[in-house]
């Protein structure tokens, strides 16, 4: 009974290899979305974070005092002065043409009121519409000020006769030392490739699982695959879909590489956690797509209904915005996303090193979505059979 | 007389001109009604996903983060700066622990995402008058967390900070005056402008309902397309012979059709969405309109162009996708455009995405007028000159293929 089985995932097996050489999606789909994908973000988060912002500065004092600030300021990591501007106005202007992302204001006469203990104020402004270059040049522009201004305090105690190291402590009594578990260089490629990578595997997997299996359906095609799989509903989608269980986890595993080893973004744990963590990934993704394909045997439907999850699970794996501070529905919907249990596993895994106890739920939770394809088990079966769902 | 004669074939020529257009209108809005595919991405989609992503995104910034505190100094200076840091908004205390390896296990639990220790020389030391230091560790699993966690703490370190050095040159003998004038000799303030909360959903969702516009434009396009190719019918689209002047029509006669439908979207999406979300909306209405134009119509020659070669109806949403999250990052809106490298920008420039969304972030959330943004608005206006011809060259290839098998087909039926 078993050898029965066997021939017939394999005969399927090697009904769907010769199908995927017939058209060019199934290459198109695979292969080449991923190496694009791959190629594309990792080219385009190459520098970590975003440095030398372009920002304006307005400098009406037109001091040694100001031009040396001006030229701190272009040598701070994030920014870069690329813009002198004549007016407050004009500076918000080229701001909303986007061609400056902050500007700095020093009024006139700024360094005589500094001497003369008049306390000028110096303002910035920053543009939080892009946000991640207004809160970057934000922190940016506040710690030099805040540099520029312990500067000053520096030169009026010393002129006071006070010692350096009693100086030092007034100046800043406490100090804040931050430390950012796991990712000590908060690159910005960190945060989003390890979600959107595994993203856009998750979308291609619900697609190449519900397009084979549709595309049968559509084309009246799935009563001879039924039969190539000795009328095994059962055998008939494993051996479909086997080839591509192993090319998206062989391209999952190609990205882990890529990402832990060639950017050597953080991995405080064996790799091989990533590798299983893929692997059960591209799984889980494809039950959930013969459960959508299940629920509405039209190809179609099945897509949009595979493209919509796809793109929520981008949300749902909790990176851009932390899953615990949405609504409370939200939390409970993420949980029936494979992405988010993977991003846990990242976390735990690769992010912080802890023990794998602490995973053990997560990979339980992502095999536990190879249930799903059960309750359409019948549905799929009669639909191959009989054929009597639209095609368009 | 010979005057008027020509002048009547030109009025004839007029009208059926407009009559072909009218019909190829009509007909493609029966398509779209017939479809229940194209239906579910012209009228449901646009419809669901900016509800969906505004619900998801309602709340703009993180509330009471929960942090761990190890106060190994217990004295009252240190119970002073943690109150103020559980006061924030943004930050909430919710266990205390002896020692920095308990925290860590609080931390792998997922019961806090950050930790604030203070050491047990922290009171000594500013009672003697030397530095110390407080120390975070912040979850950074997501950017945000870091963002809210090390800001508040920082504004409440710098407070105490602050009180403290105010007594410290008391204890020198500098008082009054001049001791605020050395506790803050340059003051500094940083605005914060277009976005004043700096809200995550300001930021990003003015660009996705953007894309979204873009996205189901682009597939629903793709899908009437696809079924036309799958049942051969693009031949019907043109009622007698083929030349050059009926490919126009229909195209014209098609995109009239979406640009009705999404004209009426646009206003939902744009319009009335950011009322519901509470989403940045400070642009003139009149300037988004003079962007919007020319932004519907190079999407929409730009999809046909492309639709022209799917070869069935679900291709372009099975192949094209993934391209939404690119799209997104290629506009420039979360990743500064001014450091995308000049490969991937001109990339980007043969998307309306990329313009249509940086041209409606500075209108809408900055308050840009059109003469802002004359770069954004040139292009879309080149982009829809240029995919108007592509989709003229494509729908005229397609035409012509389709009527050529047709002709053949009906040869071996009478051979």
């Amino acid at each position: 009974m078993f050898n029965n089985l066997f021939e017939a995932i394999f005969e399927t097996f090697k009904r769907e290899i010769i199908r995927m050489a017939s058209r060019p999606i199934y290459f198109f789909c695979t292969v080449v979305v991923m190496t694009f994908s791959y190629i594309f973000f990792l080219t385009f988060f190459n520098e970590g974070q975003p440095n030398k912002m372009p920002i304006g500065v307005v400098d009406f004092d037109n001091s040694a005092f100001s031009r040396q600030f001006i030229r701190n300021l272009d040598a701070t990591q994030q920014a870069k002065v690329t813009m002198r501007l004549n007016s407050h106005r004009e500076a918000r202007e080229e701001m909303q043409r986007g061609n400056i992302y902050a500007f700095v204001e020093i009024k006139r006469d700024f360094s005589s009121q500094v001497i003369s203990n008049r306390r000028p104020k110096m303002t910035f402004y920053v543009n939080d519409g892009f946000l991640i270059s207004g809160s970057l040049l934000l922190k940016d522009i506040t710690y030099l000020s805040a540099v520029t201004s312990a500067g000053m305090q520096q030169q009026i105690l010393r002129a006071k006769g006070m010692d350096e190291s009693r100086i030092k402590s007034i100046i800043q009594p406490i100090t804040l030392d931050t430390h950012l578990i796991g990712n000590p260089w908060a690159n910005y490629g960190t945060y989003l490739l390890n979600v959107i990578l595994p993203s856009i595997l998750q979308l291609m997997v619900l697609m190449m699982t519900i397009f084979p299996i549709g595309v049968e359906l559509k084309e009246r095609t799935s009563k001879i695959w039924l039969e190539t799989a000795n009328n095994s509903i059962f055998a008939a989608i494993t051996g479909k879909l086997l080839p591509y269980t192993f090319i998206f986890t062989t391209l999952g595993i190609i990205g882990n590489i890529l990402l832990y080893r060639y950017m050597g973004y953080p991995l405080q744990s064996s790799i091989s956690w990533m590798f299983l963590n893929t692997f059960l990934f591209v799984l889980a993704s494809q039950a959930i797509g013969v459960l959508l394909i299940g629920i509405t045997p039209v190809l179609r439907d099945g897509a949009t209904l595979a493209g919509f999850y796809g793109m929520l699970g981008v949300t749902f794996a909790g990176s851009t915005f932390p899953i615990e501070q949405m609504p409370w529905a939200t939390r409970i919907f993420s949980d029936l996303f494979p992405i988010h249990h993977y991003f846990n596993i990242y976390v735990n895994q690769a992010l912080n090193g802890v023990e794998i106890k602490h995973s053990v739920v997560s990979f339980v939770a992502l095999l536990s979505f190879n249930i799903l394809p059960l309750f359409v088990y019948y549905r799929l079966k009669k639909a191959a059979i009989n054929q009597n769902f639209p095609i368009k | 007389m010979n005057d008027s004669k020509h002048k009547s074939t030109q009025t004839n020529k007029f009208i059926s001109i407009i009559k072909d257009i009218y019909n190829v209108f009509m007909n493609e809005f029966r398509i779209i009604f017939k479809d229940r595919g194209v239906l579910i991405m012209f009228m449901l989609a646009p419809l669901a996903y900016p509800i969906i992503y505004g619900s998801l995104y309602k709340n703009e910034t993180l509330v009471d983060v929960p942090v761990a505190a190890v106060d190994c100094s217990r004295s009252q200076r240190s119970g002073e700066l943690l109150r103020h840091i559980d006061a924030t908004q943004n930050v909430k205390i919710v266990s205390h622990y002896s020692s920095l390896t308990e925290a860590k296990k609080a931390y792998n639990d997922k019961k806090v995402s950050g930790v604030i220790f203070i050491p047990a020389d922290f009171n000594k030391k500013l009672n003697t008058g030397e530095q110390t230091t407080v120390s975070i560790y912040c979850d950074i699993s997501s950017f945000m967390y870091y963002r809210i966690i090390s800001q508040a703490c920082s504004y409440c370190v710098q407070d105490m900070s602050k009180k403290i050095q105010v007594e410290r040159l008391n204890n020198n003998g500098i008082t009054g005056e001049s001791a605020a004038i050395i506790s803050d000799p340059i003051p500094y303030e940083g605005v914060v402008l277009y976005n004043e909360g700096a809200g995550f959903a300001s930021f990003i969702l003015p660009a996705v309902l953007m894309l979204i516009i873009h996205q189901t434009l682009f597939f629903g396009i793709g899908m009437i397309a696809g079924t036309s190719r799958e049942e051969n019918r693009f031949h019907v689209l043109v009622s007698t012979s083929i030349h050059r002047g009926s490919t126009f029509r229909v195209i014209i006669g098609k995109s009239i059709s979406y640009l009705s439908i999404y004209s009426v979207w646009s206003f939902f999406i744009l319009e009335v969405i950011p009322h519901i979300f509470n989403l940045p909306h400070i642009g003139n209405t009149a300037d988004i309109l003079l962007l919007l134009l020319p932004f519907l119509l190079s999407t929409i020659f730009f999809s046909m162009t492309i639709s022209v070669f799917m070869p069935n109806r679900e291709t372009s949403m099975i192949l094209f996708m993934f391209m939404s999250l690119i799209l997104l990052f290629l506009s420039g809106v979360s990743w500064p455009q001014s450091n995308i490298n000049g490969f991937w920008r001109a990339f980007s420039w043969i998307f309306p995405s990329t313009h249509g969304i940086q041209g409606y972030i500075k209108i809408n959330t900055m308050g840009a007028d059109i003469r802002h943004i004359s770069f954004e608005y040139i292009s879309l206006w080149v982009q829809t000159a240029i995919y108007f011809i592509t989709a003229t060259g494509a729908y005229y290839w397609q035409i012509n293929k389709s009527s050529q098998k047709l002709m053949n087909e009906m040869e071996t039926e009478i051979g």
